[in-house]
């Protein structure tokens, strides 16, 4: 008895030392590995009167803190679109981390309401969502509507992450998030660790026309072991 | 077109309507789709149109006409097939129109001409001659993106095409039609001459450091096609306005929307330029443009001498564009950016509360207090209130011009800026870029502005 008290004592101390390291790790927070494109404006921008708009920062926006080893699980992955014929470039041009706004990097989706989806190919916890739409310009994007789903047909445990849809014409309700100007930065969006395998993305044109266009969209998060 | 048409060939579009005119004149009861009314637009209403140049500014051209009822875009061209063509064509067929797409202008007129009733040409300047003569002598109507031409000898062509063909030619000069610029124009100056005797005006038009415009590789022009119209390289095709011999550089991009503002609002054109600009930035091999240039104009006006001041540099975009009139009474800030629109009351002048009540000014804004302790300063003058004007104007920049254009073809309007206009515009423009190469004043024989 003398003997397996000690031995209990290391082993429950070993075990408790243990969890804290794991636990330390999974609280271990560092900037997401997000690369900045090349800012560039062309041409002359519209007015734009707005509702709902929030102010620009005014400086860059600070690092996004996640879980140690959070990565881009968008990128390459399965992606597909409400437009089978986009006016210009191809769907697969949103998730190929080519963030700059020239022409060829960028894809032109139909007027109105459309969509894409990301299809993450494992179930995971997202903890950051960056989209571009086009930030050649500065424009608004209206009804942008951010969804996570556990299958394509957004059915099952289906989150809203975003919503700027002021008056509900996009059908999921009134958004209470912000419309914002596009710039080389993104939009980044706090997803506080929603867990899904695909990811959708809505809009509905913009202050310069009815189109609607992706030039990249990073989702950052970890696989559920 | 042959005067004598066989029984079974089909009529053309045009032909059609101007017969059913015809036959409307004749008898006395005509079917309701040829009169119009609630819930029918006559046929003459729906204007087939096509578009000439579907590069960045035609696209700006065509979604501002989708936003118009009763047009339909029957026909699109543009030598850059693989994309800029291809890409109008698509979203064309998303908002249901349905044209047929073209390489070449000529073939687009030979096979359309009698189905259209305009062209919208949004091609490099360098063009603008060619493609506006062809349009308008297959007796289309047209409205041509400014430049009117790179040269003074391309604008004289489009004007002598124009009075023989006896169509309409809009010079894309679009704050003549824009809200503030015409309420400015028509109740400020003209009417009740707010600012006084205008003797300055202060213009510009900053940009930032932009990089070349490329391309995706891919869908690069062949070199045979590049050739064939004008371009030895997709970089001077997708950057055409730094090169001599195709576009006038930034003085002439930008600086011609300004400068027709100050021909327009004196109600005259300059007697004298002078001008002093450079290729001092960007590598000259690929600008050949000066890259910012600053001119002064002087116009000789019933009241006095009036100096005008035009900036554009390409370096720094501070400030923006705008463009300033002052009077010996008040000052006038315009811009197409609406948020810079205001005019200021000098003190002296008689108070201006009376077209606030009329509703041409809203009341005046206080200026902000001066961060400074020299209140008692003589040097400086207390700044004005701003007065606003009661306008609410968030279309798409260039939509009322094209409504005006379209307006016009139907009988209803006159242009707000014909090719007389744009002409003169072009004169006083093209002549900027002499004065920088010359390197002295230059002056505007009064014969320079007709062709």
């Amino acid at each position: 008895m003398t003997h397996i008290r000690p031995v209990r004592l290391l082993l429950t101390g070993l075990l408790i030392a243990l969890l804290s390291t794991t636990m330390m790790a999974q609280d271990e927070l560092a900037p997401i590995p997000l690369e900045l494109p090349e800012a560039l404006f062309i041409g002359t921008p519209g007015n734009m009167d707005v509702k709902n708009l929030e102010k620009p920062l005014g400086k860059p926006r600070p690092p996004f803190l996640a879980p140690a080893g959070t990565v881009n699980l968008a990128l390459g992955k399965s992606i597909s679109s409400s437009d089978e014929e986009p006016v210009i470039g191809e769907i697969d041009l949103i998730n190929d981390d080519d963030k700059e706004a020239s022409d060829g990097s960028y894809v032109e989706l139909g007027p109105f309401l459309q969509h894409v989806t990301i299809d993450l190919e494992t179930q995971a916890n997202i903890y950051a969502v960056v989209v571009w739409h086009y930030h050649k310009q500065a424009r608004v994007y209206f009804d942008v509507v951010v969804q996570v789903a556990d299958d394509p047909d957004f059915v099952k445990n289906v989150t809203t992450i975003f919503n700027n849809d002021i008056d509900n014409s996009a059908g999921f309700g009134v958004g209470v998030d912000k419309h914002y100007v596009e710039t080389s930065e993104g939009k980044l969006i706090d997803a506080k660790g929603v867990q899904g395998r695909y990811v959708r993305f809505y809009s509905a044109g913009n202050t310069s026309d009815d189109l609607n266009h992706y030039i990249e969209a990073a989702v950052y998060g970890k696989p559920v072991k | 077109m042959s005067e004598k048409k066989s029984a079974d060939k089909p009529i053309s579009r045009r032909e059609f309507i101007a017969r059913s005119a015809a036959a409307a004149a004749a008898i006395t009861i005509v079917p309701r789709h040829v009169l119009g009314g609630p819930g029918n637009t006559p046929p003459s209403d729906v204007l087939q149109i096509g578009l000439l140049g579907c590069g960045a500014q035609g696209q700006v051209l065509l979604n501002a006409s989708l936003k118009i009822p009763n047009i339909r875009f029957r026909a699109v061209c543009d030598i850059w097939k693989e994309y800029n063509l291809k890409r109008v064509y698509r979203l064309l067929k998303k908002y249901k129109h349905n044209p047929t797409d073209y390489v070449d202008y000529r073939d687009m007129i030979a096979q359309e001409k009698d189905e259209l009733d305009a062209v919208i040409i949004a091609t490099p300047d360098f063009w603008h001659a060619e493609h506006a003569e062809g349009a308008l002598e297959a007796g289309l109507n047209v409205y041509l993106e400014k430049e009117m031409s790179n040269t003074i000898e391309g604008a004289k062509r489009i004007m002598r095409a124009a009075k023989r063909s006896g169509k309409l030619v809009q010079i894309g000069h679009q704050r003549r039609s824009n809200p503030y610029y015409k309420h400015s124009y028509q109740n400020v100056i003209m009417e009740h001459k707010m600012l006084g005797r205008i003797t300055t005006i202060n213009g510009q038009w900053n940009r930032a450091v932009q990089p070349d415009l490329g391309w995706p590789k891919k869908y690069a022009i062949p070199a045979a096609r590049l050739r064939k119209y004008g371009f030895n390289s997709m970089q001077q095709h997708r950057n055409w306005r730094w090169y001599k011999g195709l576009g006038g550089g930034p003085v002439v991009d930008l600086g011609s929307h300004q400068i027709d503002i100050y021909n327009w609002f004196l109600n005259t054109k300059p007697s004298a330029v002078m001008a002093s600009g450079g290729n001092d930035y960007y590598d000259p091999a690929t600008h050949e443009w000066f890259d910012g240039v600053l001119a002064t104009f002087e116009y000789e006006t019933e009241q006095g001498t009036v100096r005008a001041f035009y900036q554009t540099i390409t370096t720094n975009s501070n400030q923006g564009y705008y463009e300033t009139f002052m009077g010996d009474q008040g000052a006038l800030v315009i811009s197409e950016s609406a948020g810079k629109a205001g005019i200021y009351r000098e003190q002296k002048a008689p108070l201006w509360d009376e077209y606030v009540e009329k509703g041409i000014l809203t009341a005046p804004v206080a200026p902000a207090q001066q961060n400074t302790t020299a209140v008692l300063d003589v040097r400086e003058t207390v700044p004005p209130p701003k007065y606003a004007f009661p306008i609410n104007f968030n279309d798409p920049y260039h939509k009322p011009h094209l409504e005006n254009f379209f307006d016009s073809i139907r009988g209803k309007a006159t242009l707000n800026c014909p090719v007389e206009d744009g002409y003169e515009t072009a004169v006083t423009v093209l002549k900027v870029n002499e004065a920088v190469a010359a390197g002295r004043k230059l002056t505007y024989d009064p014969d320079e502005f007709h062709a």
